[in-house]
């Protein structure tokens, strides 16, 4: 798989002497605290390095205030670097000339923000259709890309309504439909749940999940909460202070945080989807002989399905590849990984 | 008592000797008896007593300094009008049966206030010796909050209350002894420095003794010379020409000697008097420059060579009358004079043909209102009434038109309405795009906020004058000033509307590729509609109430009717004129606020 997105050592600083900060930084390495002392700057994103590759789902995570949202609007060039390479499909958006550029924006890339962002005046249709419309696409045709658009959200028929009839569940629906409308290759979606009640939250996820199994996106999905990165992401990017602390798997993160930091973030999430038994297990030669009639499981197994075949026996449970035993989790072990313990 | 209550006790003891610095138990004592409520009225601070200001500035009280100056003042200055009317009082008793009420007028005077004096000195200080500690009490309050509050006692306070009583009381407390100062007197002063100073040019003396001596020596010799001619019989008409030269030099030099002497006799108490009491004193009266008066005329030669229409620009220079002294003021009011003449004449092409242009169009649209028959209008104002607004409003704009036709004030009111459209369509023309600057520029919103409030404030009346000098009396410069005085919330709400769209909405058009240009038309200005449609609410009204100063300098209709029936103290007219335009103002305001209500549906 290619990468879609590329960033490579892409730096932000704020301040209206942000070059020569940027200057001092790179030569001298001086850290936050100098730069806001002597240039009177904040950096908002240090040394961001990351790719995502196509179809894949990328979450950034990251308290208020750690960047991701700027981070992001780097994408689409809403927010010009102050050091570093951004590459769309291969292509260096940082020389691209601003007609290129908003060809790329209306054509390329669909954006979800957090507070929908729709406009008031006009209708829902008018909203899905306005990317389309800025491309100078007819009525007839844009009237009828934005009525698909609705059907992928399942908001068939609100097409005449106006954004402040709908409820905030169906307002971002009709963002994401606007995202969709001109079939984009990648979606930047700046936590576009996160305004939203915990129910229609998790509803709207799993829609998106489904859709994202049909659509193919590339995403990039910016929240600030664990539980949703570790939901919607194939791959996790923690950002702390405008840096990115660790980038893996939900697994990755959960069993090996890079610091302190990220270990207690994942320190209350639960680990029973997340960690399989291969992380787990100990080896046969190290457990000695394995009692006859143990349940049987392979090493990608979660723990959830390792609790559910060990309860009701004494034995332990045997994981076995390609009808080897290549590990063996027994009741102590289970409990310790539970706990986070087997990882350390 | 439990250790946490010690520490506070003792932090809060700390406290007061840190804030109060000197006499800390007394302070102790007393703010603990404020605090319990047992503080009596008549308790006194003894300082606060006797020099409530000094110890005021000395513990940093700046509130108390202020109000114990005031009313020591204010005290002092009542006791000082016995000064100032006992000479009065004395002088009427010289002759006390011719002046009976002025002997029992000042009486009165002098009674009241002596008392109205002694009471505010004796209950001020009274009220400063109680309160003195209680101001004193809240400041301690304020300072445990913000310690920034003065604290403490300072020498350098006292040095500033010191130099504060020095130059606010001395003056005022002079000044209630003095009677009124003669106005002409002042001017008289700054006229007679004017006449000796040049004077001592002329004679090229160094000094204002020397003056005098040499003209009264001058007097002397031009009198003799007088007698001399005087006292032949029978002259020759020579001799009667050289007397009557003679008699005029003696009058000359004799009124100039007189000034002089009166100038040397003016008291130093008149100059102080002059310079700091009363009015401001005049500065400075420069030499008036000559006058220039700019004329576009025929240019002969240019005619001579084909040129049928050439003009140029006349350049008549008269000079300044002898003598003549003028202010700052008149100084600059006559430069400025000077100015619009000057741009009048030279830019005479570009002012005639924007009054062309006004009154052209202003025209066209009198002629739509006022020969479209009577009913069509009435209809049309009625049906706009019906489809945008209610019942109740349709009911009123119908009445208000029937009033309009049963006064017969119906072709007024239309040409009023005319004056309106077109002044209304110059603000939207030029507001509109101008307010859009206004809000994508930083530096010309900062340019052009000042300039929009000095329009609105300044007062309109003053702005008329300039539009005559530049356009003359007629329609046109009452549509510019009416314009001018209408065209602010145009322009800034337009501004408003556009810059309250939501960042994050702009970010959103941004990121699907919007240009500027999209982006202001799709969705800056729509989502600026509601705001811009109060603009132009405001606009049409202010361009409906300048419709009687306009009428000042031209404008016909409702207006002029008002104006009129001011100069004739015709009441009953001006009245129902006035009526008139509230009338078509609030039919107008219905109906838009109508309109603007379907318009705005976010």
């Amino acid at each position: 798989m290619s990468a879609v997105v590329e960033l490579e050592n892409v730096w932000k600083v704020f301040g209206s002497r942000s070059a020569e900060a940027m200057k001092a930084i790179q030569a001298e390495g001086i850290g936050k605290a100098e730069v806001l002392e002597r240039f009177d700057a904040v950096v908002g994103v240090k040394d961001a390095s990351f790719q995502v590759a196509e179809g894949e789902i990328f979450c950034l995570m990251g308290l208020s205030g750690s960047g991701k949202s700027t981070l992001v609007r780097h994408v689409n060039r809403l927010i010009e670097p102050t050091a570093g390479t951004i590459r769309i499909l291969g292509e260096d958006i940082g020389a691209m000339k601003s007609e290129a550029l908003r060809a790329l924006r209306a054509d390329k890339i669909g954006m979800v923000f957090q507070n929908m962002a729709l406009l008031p005046h006009r209708s829902v249709r008018d909203n899905i259709g306005f990317a389309l419309e800025l491309r100078g696409m007819d009525g007839y045709t844009r009237a009828k890309a934005a009525d698909d658009a609705l059907e992928i959200v399942s908001l068939h028929g609100y097409g005449d309504r106006l954004p402040s009839e709908l409820s905030g569940g169906m307002q971002q629906r009709v963002g994401l439909a606007r995202a969709l409308a001109a079939d984009p290759e990648i979606l930047l979606m700046d936590e576009p749940f996160s305004a939203l009640d915990p129910l229609i939250r998790r509803n709207l996820q799993d829609e998106f999940l489904s859709l994202s199994v049909n659509l193919k996106k590339t995403t990039l999905f910016i929240t600030h909460d664990l539980d949703e990165a570790i939901r919607m992401g194939d791959r996790i990017g923690i950002m702390k202070d405008g840096e990115i602390v660790q980038i893996g798997t939900a697994e990755d993160i959960v069993t090996s945080p890079a610091d302190d930091y990220v270990a207690d973030f994942v320190a209350g999430i639960s680990r029973l989807k997340l960690v399989s038994a291969s992380k787990i297990m100990v080896s046969p030669e190290q457990h000695g002989p394995i009692p006859e009639g143990a349940p049987e499981a392979r090493p990608k197994d979660d723990l959830d399905t390792l609790v559910s075949l060990s309860t009701g026996t004494e034995k332990p449970v045997v994981i076995k590849a390609d009808g080897k035993a290549v590990g063996v989790v027994t009741k102590d072990t289970l409990l310790q990984g539970l706990q986070g313990g087997a990882s350390a | 008592m439990s250790g946490a209550e010690q520490i506070e006790t003792l932090e809060r003891d700390v406290s007061v000797a840190t804030f109060v610095e000197r006499n800390e138990p007394y302070f102790r004592n007393v703010f603990e008896r404020f605090q319990k409520g047992v503080l009596p009225r008549w308790n006194m601070n003894i300082w606060g007593l006797l020099v409530p200001w000094v110890w005021a500035a000395w513990r940093g009280v700046w509130l108390m300094f202020w109000i114990s100056l005031a009313i020591d003042v204010l005290a002092i200055v009542c006791l000082m009008q016995v000064v100032k009317f006992s000479p009065l009082l004395a002088e009427a008793q010289l002759d006390p049966d011719a002046n009976r009420t002025l002997i029992a007028r000042y009486s009165s005077w002098i009674s009241t206030y002596t008392v109205v004096g002694w009471v505010l000195l004796l209950g001020g200080r009274l009220w400063m010796g109680s309160q003195a500690n209680r101001w004193y009490y809240g400041q301690y309050q304020k300072w445990r909050i913000d310690h920034s509050v003065a604290h403490g006692t300072a020498p350098k306070r006292v040095l500033i209350g010191l130099l504060i009583i020095a130059i606010c009381a001395p003056l005022t407390i002079y000044r209630a002894t003095q009677l009124r100062l003669d106005e002409r007197a002042c001017l008289n002063q700054v006229r007679m420095a004017e006449t000796v100073e040049d004077l001592m040019l002329q004679f090229d003396l160094p000094d204002v003794g020397a003056l005098g001596a040499t003209l009264a020596d001058r007097v002397t010799e031009a009198q003799a010379t007088f007698d001399r001619l005087d006292a032949l019989e029978n002259p020759t008409d020579e001799q009667k020409t050289e007397r009557s030269a003679a008699r005029k030099a003696l009058r000359d030099l004799g009124r100039e000697a007189e000034t002089v002497t009166e100038f040397q006799q003016i008291s130093a108490k008149d100059r102080f008097d002059c310079a700091l009491i009363d009015d401001f004193p005049t500065l400075a009266r420069f030499q008036a420059p000559p006058e220039v008066r700019y004329r576009r005329v025929p240019d002969e030669e240019a005619i001579a060579a084909g040129d049928l229409n050439a003009t140029k620009v006349l350049i008549q220079e008269s000079p300044a009358i002898e003598g003549r002294r003028i202010n700052i003021f008149t100084y600059n009011a006559e430069a400025i004079d000077t100015g619009i003449n000057y741009l009048r004449a030279q830019y005479a092409g570009i002012f005639d043909a924007m009054t062309h242009v006004l009154r052209q169009s202003l025209i066209r649209v009198e002629v739509a209102f006022m020969q479209t028959p009577w009913p069509v209008i009435a209809f049309l104002f009625v049906a706009l009434a019906w489809a945008y607004t209610g019942t109740a409003t349709t009911i009123f704009v119908a009445s208000s038109l029937a009033f309009l036709a049963v006064f017969e004030l119906w072709q007024i009111a239309m040409q009023t309405m005319a004056l309106v459209v077109v002044a209304t369509a110059i603000c939207v023309f030029v507001g509109l795009p101008v307010g859009i600057w206004m809000a994508k520029n930083k530096w010309f919103r900062w340019f052009t906020e000042p300039v929009l409030d000095v329009m609105q404030t300044i007062p309109s009346l003053s702005y008329l004058v300039p539009a005559v000098a530049f356009f003359g009396i007629s329609q046109p410069p009452a549509v510019l000033a009416t314009v001018i005085f209408a065209i602010p919330p145009m322009v800034k709400l337009t501004a408003l509307g556009i810059l309250q769209v939501p960042e994050s909405t702009k970010e959103a058009a941004l990121a699907f590729g919007a240009s500027e240009r999209q982006l202001l038309r799709k969705v800056e200005l729509p989502m600026a509609i509601p705001s811009i449609m109060a603009g132009l609410n405001q606009t049409i009204m202010l361009a409906l109430s300048m419709a009687t100063i306009s009428a000042f300098i031209g404008a016909a209709g409702l207006g002029a009717l008002v104006t009129e029936s001011l100069g004739d103290a015709q009441a009953g007219k001006g009245l129902l004129a006035g009526i008139a335009i509230a009338l078509v103002a609030m039919m107008i305001d219905r109906i838009l606020r109508g309109i603007r209500a379907s318009f705005s549906r976010i």
